[in-house]
């Protein structure tokens, strides 16, 4: 042990040793000299006499340093630099394989970074594996994931054998007049306990309690840092939100962005009404969100949620059956999943595919080290011949491997950095989260990991070969061999299954840009404005004011716009029906009567809004004709009343039915409402179609209206669709990339193979074509044999697909997972590329000179 | 050339080191070569360079500790003294040695006698 650490010590101070053991020996020879000197030799001569005494100096010094040194690092140092350079002499079989490990690893490492902030950690938050989100469906209606009511917030909270704090929160969104100045923040309104549920402490000052009043308010780090210049004394100040004092009482943690676009919170007090049962379907404008108590699994809690909602039901019955008549129901969702939403599945589905990208390279390089270990056996032997161990042989050979792994890892790290500054810049909507990814440092560990465990990974059978087969005398006898077939077969397969998802998706996106949305996009650009208040006259003003200008062919309000915003999803009820209580859901919306023009919807039957519906006219509203065709068939609705926020309303008119969140998805039903009847909400979006600069437009007309208004988030109709289709485009781009590696990985792997394998047989081809073998006879087996791998791995593909089509088929439009069109295809394209890859090597074998094989012999 | 003289003994080195320190003290590596040497009446064909890695070694274990000093030439040196640890492991080598010694001194008479 000590001479361990004594060893270890002397590799730090090697070169004092070497110093001192240089001066020992000079005095020892002086010394020496001297003796022999007074024994009566030369000087000359006593100075031979010493040092022949000595023995040789050189030789000393090499023991001494065999003593002082630790062996096993400096072997390891020497094989390091024999691994380097032959990984130099061989510059190209470097290069290709540090490049597929660094692409291998790269794409993973982005990847698993991703999923790190969206999915397994999510936004980094303290406590984020015990909470869950707490939100309701509605089978019978189709309303899945929907927001929560105060009920059922005060229900989840009486569930104190399983939750230990329960939070509920309420977009917000507010003007803000510091310095004369007007500027939109929004964030959320939220319960008492919101922060305890996330196990989070302020920074500074503290958070709500449940005494604070609502004009108290908790920043967050980022406002606090830009707009308060980090200055601790800002806790206490007053900031005046929507002209209303509000105190500033604490700082949130650096950390905490939750939701990712808060700025601030406020304090939540919900009206006593909203506690009743009888509101249970109203206002569903809550995200509630449990944290589990210690030791609750989540199946655990679950199972208390079911429990409660089955007793719901049976107390329901008794009030003729309002909720299980509408498939009512509490999912409770993990925090991860919850923050991933639509991001889950496609993450998933891309760390698999960079995951098949790492193994088919692994595959590939293990198949180029095999090709080359003939080539090596020669020196193997002889190694082994002077005396190296099977050991000693066995390291060298790992060691080079996982040189290949290191230094493509380190490549890899810088591909996956490029990789996710590429992906942050992604606008996909509700990704916001996607900026807050980085690579910290546990990820480069483990992205270096990977790159280390596939250095083993491929480096692993090729040694074992080279070792095995060295100990036989004739190596080419040994049947014992890892097939490279089998490493093809591999590579194939992965290729063939990222072919076909490619395809899929392409067919899938394809088919989504020919969907007409039901309205004109082109040439509309939105912007959104909070409403002032204080100022009825501010719609028409602007309305006509935004219609006047030049340029603009048509201007409306509107609330929200399609692609930004759902409407309000709410249960209606239609008069005189039987079922006398819910009858469906529908999105509602808020327009003035342009809006229909603008976005050239078609009008299909009944009036428009017009300036006589006012807030004291009796309510009316406008419906699509999905509605129309869903809950009046064979109907006239024109003059059927029905209610869904505020009292009955008496349809007026059917309108064509938009496609409004998804092009690709079906949209709600739809029930316009006028403003001037339904002012529900502070903020509106304005909607022109016009030939001019539209955002300098609209700008300049809510200014001049009114100029404490902020004006937000423009922009046209056309990038909002965009917006949409960015997630299924950044899927395709990624996995068509991925996909072209890894078949191009598969190619080479073939054509490496049949190569390898015409040049172990051409003394063999040679002899039986001097035999009167004719090509055919030579090229057929030769193309089998590689053929043989491939299309076994084509079969093995098909069965990876179908088997993970489930993973992938939600992506998908029209398309069906198994659609012929793209397997003939894909099948047809691998097929292809595989007999060239098998070609070419073939076509050498049947042109082998049998005289000048022979003549070799 | 004169008599040959026998190599030595493998492992024996450090034991004759040590020793060498525990009777005379602290010395410099040639002195403790030359030592041996005269000790075994120039029996032994040391080379003495072998005493360095032997040298380093015993202080490695613990064994010797050295101390910088002046060569009667003048020049910068290193002298090594014996540690008590040394000592230990000496008296447990001496044992060993001896009984080793005398197991192969047994046998060798015993062959002398046969003949």
């Amino acid at each position: 042990m000590r001479r361990l650490a004594a060893r270890l010590f002397s590799l730090f101070r090697r070169a004092r040793l070497e110093q001192e053991l240089e001066d020992e020996i000079a005095a020892h020879l002086e010394l020496a000299a001297a003796d022999h000197r007074a024994n009566g030799l030369s000087d000359e001569d006593a100075r031979i006499a010493a040092l022949r005494r000595f023995g040789g100096v050189t030789q000393t010094k090499e023991a001494f340093r065999e003593v002082s040194g630790f062996q096993a690092l400096e072997f390891a140092w020497r094989d390091l630099r024999f691994a380097c350079r032959l990984l130099r002499r061989q510059p190209l079989f470097a290069a290709a394989a540090i490049v597929t490990v660094a692409l291998g690893v790269g794409a993973n490492t982005a990847v698993v970074s991703v999923l790190e902030t969206v999915l397994l950690n999510p936004l980094g938050l303290r406590q984020a594996d015990r909470v869950m989100a707490v939100r309701t469906q509605f089978v019978k209606l189709h309303l899945f994931h929907a927001e929560t009511s105060g009920v059922e917030f005060r229900e989840m909270q009486s569930l104190t054998e399983v939750f230990s704090a329960v939070a509920a929160m309420e977009g917000r969104a507010w003007t803000w007049l510091s310095n004369d100045e007007a500027s939109r923040l929004v964030g959320q309104a939220v319960t008492p306990d919101f922060f305890r549920v996330f196990g989070e402490y302020p920074a500074s000052g503290r958070f709500f309690t449940s005494e604070d009043d609502q004009l108290s308010v908790v920043l967050s780090d980022g406002l606090w840092q830009t707009r308060f210049g980090a200055d601790r004394s800002a806790v206490g100040r007053t900031m005046w939100l929507d002209k209303k004092p509000y105190r500033i009482v604490g700082v949130a943690p650096a950390g905490f962005r939750f939701p990712t676009d808060a700025q601030l919170w406020t304090p939540l007090r919900l009206e006593p009404r909203r506690l009743l049962d009888a509101e249970r379907g109203r206002n569903r404008s809550l995200s509630v969100f449990a944290s589990r108590k210690d030791g609750v699994s989540e199946t655990q809690a679950a199972e208390r949620v079911k429990r409660f909602v089955d007793g719901l039901m049976s107390d329901d019955a008794a009030h003729n059956g309002e909720v299980s008549h509408s498939g009512y129901g509490i999912e409770l969702t993990n925090f991860g999943r919850y923050i991933a939403g639509d991001l889950r599945r496609p993450l998933l589905l891309l760390w698999g595919v960079a995951s098949i990208v790492l193994l088919t390279g692994c595959a590939n390089i293990a198949g180029l080290l095999l090709a080359r270990s003939s080539s090596r056996r020669g020196e193997i032997a002889i190694r082994i011949a002077l005396g190296a161990t099977p050991a000693q042989i066995v390291r060298q050979l790992l060691l080079e491997s996982l040189l290949i792994g290191a230094l493509g890892g380190a490549v890899g790290l810088v591909v996956a950095r490029l990789a996710l500054s590429l992906l942050t810049t992604l606008t996909i909507s509700g990704s916001g989260i996607l900026t807050l990814v980085s690579l910290d440092s546990r990820l480069l560990l483990y992205g270096l990991g990977l790159a280390l465990v596939s250095g083993l990974l491929f480096g692993m059978a090729p040694t074992i070969q080279l070792v095995h087969q060295s100990q036989t005398v004739r190596p080419d006898l040994s049947r014992r061999r890892w097939s490279p077939g089998l490493l093809v077969t591999a590579e194939v397969c992965g290729a063939f299954v990222l072919v076909v998802m490619t395809t899929l998706l392409l067919r899938s996106l394809w088919a989504i840009t020919r969907i007409v949305p039901g309205f004109d996009p082109q040439r509309v650009t939105t912007a959104f404005f909070l409403k002032p208040e204080n100022d009825p006259g501010f719609f028409d003003r602007i309305q006509s004011m935004l219609v006047a200008s030049p340029g603009v062919q048509s201007a409306a309000l509107a609330n929200p716009v399609p692609f930004a915003d759902s409407g309000v999803i709410s249960g209606f009820a239609i008069k005189n029906r039987p079922e006398n209580g819910v009858s469906g859901s529908a999105e509602g919306f808020q327009i003035t009567p342009g809006y229909f023009q603008t976005l050239r919807i078609p009008f299909l039957r009944g009036r428009n809004l017009d300036a006589s519906d006012t807030a004291t006219s009796p309510l009316v509203c406008l419906i699509d004709s999905r509605l129309a065709e869903q809950f009046f068939p064979g109907q006239d609705p024109i003059g059927q009343e029905i209610a869904m926020f505020k009292g009955w309303a008496r349809i007026v008119g059917v309108v064509g039915a938009i496609r409004r969140s998804s092009l690709e998805g079906d949209s709600r039903p739809a029930v316009y409402y006028s403003f001037a009847q339904i002012p529900f909400f502070p903020w509106a979006a304005v909607l022109i179609r016009s030939t001019g600069p539209a955002e300098s437009i609209i700008r300049a007309t809510v200014h001049q209206t009114n100029a404490s208004v902020p004006v937000y988030d423009v922009r046209s109709l056309e990038e909002r669709l965009g917006a949409t289709l960015a997630l299924r485009r950044a899927m395709i781009v990624l996995l068509s990339t991925l996909g072209a590696i890894s078949l191009l990985l598969a190619i080479v792997g073939l054509y490496g193979v049949t190569a390898q394998v015409v040049s172990e047989r051409t003394r063999e081809i040679g002899i039986r074509m001097a035999l009167g073998a004719r090509p055919a006879q030579i090229l057929l087996p030769v193309m089998r044999q590689g053929l043989g791998s491939g299309v076994f791995g084509l079969i093995l593909g098909l069965g990876a697909v179908a088997y993970a089509q489930h993973w992938f088929a939600g992506m998908l439009y029209e398309v069906a997972p198994y659609d012929p069109v793209t397997f003939v295809v894909a099948t047809g394209g691998v097929l292809g590329l595989s007999l060239a890859a098998v070609w070419w090597p073939a076509r050498r074998a049947a042109g082998i000179d049998p005289q000048q094989v022979l003549r070799h012999e | 050339m004169g008599t040959p003289k026998s190599d030595l003994v493998a492992g024996t080195l450090a034991l004759m080191i040590l020793k060498t320190l525990e009777t005379v003290g602290s010395l410099h590596g040639y002195a403790i070569a030359r030592r041996i040497e005269q000790i075994s009446g120039d029996q032994i064909a040391l080379n003495q360079g072998t005493i360095y890695p032997a040298l380093l070694r015993l202080e490695q274990e613990g064994w010797i500790s050295p101390t910088w000093g002046e060569s009667e030439t003048g020049r910068r040196v290193k002298f090594y003294a014996i540690t008590r640890a040394g000592k230990k492991q000496l008296h447990a080598e001496q044992a060993d040695w001896k009984r080793a010694a005398g197991i192969v001194a047994r046998f060798v008479t015993l062959s002398e006698e046969k003949a």
